[in-house]
């Protein structure tokens, strides 16, 4: 079974109380723990403008969670968590293991084409015998 | 910022985008912009900006890195405006619309 990596984003009204959030965050950790997830990432950046008014709110408190898990179930779960919850007017959520995927992909390749060959100023393709005139003679 | 011609596009950008209309059948070089008399729209052959930095993922968090690629009003820029390359534009307009939909960067600003 992959292993999937989430974010998820969500923001809260910005007028709630410090433990209601955190009530919340603990909420979603309990449903990751059953459903055999792990949260890698909190952060709390906090109260924050938003670009546009939702719920007729200009801030709001956001909060970041990354997690990861082998199972899809749980984002279904944690995503009706938060729609049913009274205090978040908003949630995201992002599937990013493809995505790190293709980042290694390219790092990768680009690591064997270092590898491979000495980097070159020139944009021009390097080939080993364009490398004898360069040397200081 | 002069205004250089690059000579057959050696470099990693991979040359101009294609034009319409048949030019005179030369891969890169020459000013930019197309035969029709429109305006000329490329004046510098700019790099992509992530090509360069080798940006291997846009996040759609930082803002920051985003902002230079939205307009005032809000929309994202065409790629001949910021130089960007197809693949970064790509993944660059996915994480604006990202940001968007999480109040990080605006739909619209009424102006």
């Amino acid at each position: 079974m992959e292993e999937r990596l989430y974010d998820v984003i969500f923001i809260c009204r910005p007028a709630t109380p410090e433990e209601e959030i955190t009530k919340i965050i603990t909420t979603l950790e309990h449903a990751c723990a059953e459903k055999g997830g792990k949260v890698e990432k909190l952060e709390k950046w906090g109260t924050r403008k938003m670009a546009y008014r939702v719920a007729k709110h200009r801030e709001g408190f956001y909060v970041y969670l990354q997690i990861r898990s082998t199972q899809g179930e749980l984002l279904r779960e944690i995503e009706r968590r938060l729609a049913v919850s009274d205090v978040v007017i908003k949630y995201l959520t992002v599937r990013l293991d493809e995505e790190l995927k293709r980042q290694q992909k390219y790092q990768g390749k680009r690591e064997r084409k270092i590898a491979r060959r000495p980097r070159k100023p020139a944009p021009a393709p390097a080939s080993p015998a364009e490398q004898a005139p360069a040397q200081p003679a | 910022m002069a205004d250089e011609q690059r000579p057959q596009g050696g470099s990693s950008y991979g040359g101009p985008p294609r034009r319409e209309g048949g030019g005179q059948g030369r891969p890169g070089g020459g000013p930019g912009g197309p035969r029709k008399g429109k305006r000329q729209f490329f004046r510098k052959k700019k790099v992509c900006r992530f090509c360069v930095d080798r940006v291997d993922f846009i996040d759609f968090k930082k803002v920051e890195m985003l902002q230079p690629f939205i307009q005032e009003r809000g929309k994202i820029l065409p790629r001949r405006m910021t130089g960007t390359c197809s693949r970064h534009q790509r993944w660059l307009g996915e994480a604006i619309k990202r940001a968007r939909n999480i109040a990080l960067l605006p739909f619209a600003t009424g102006m």
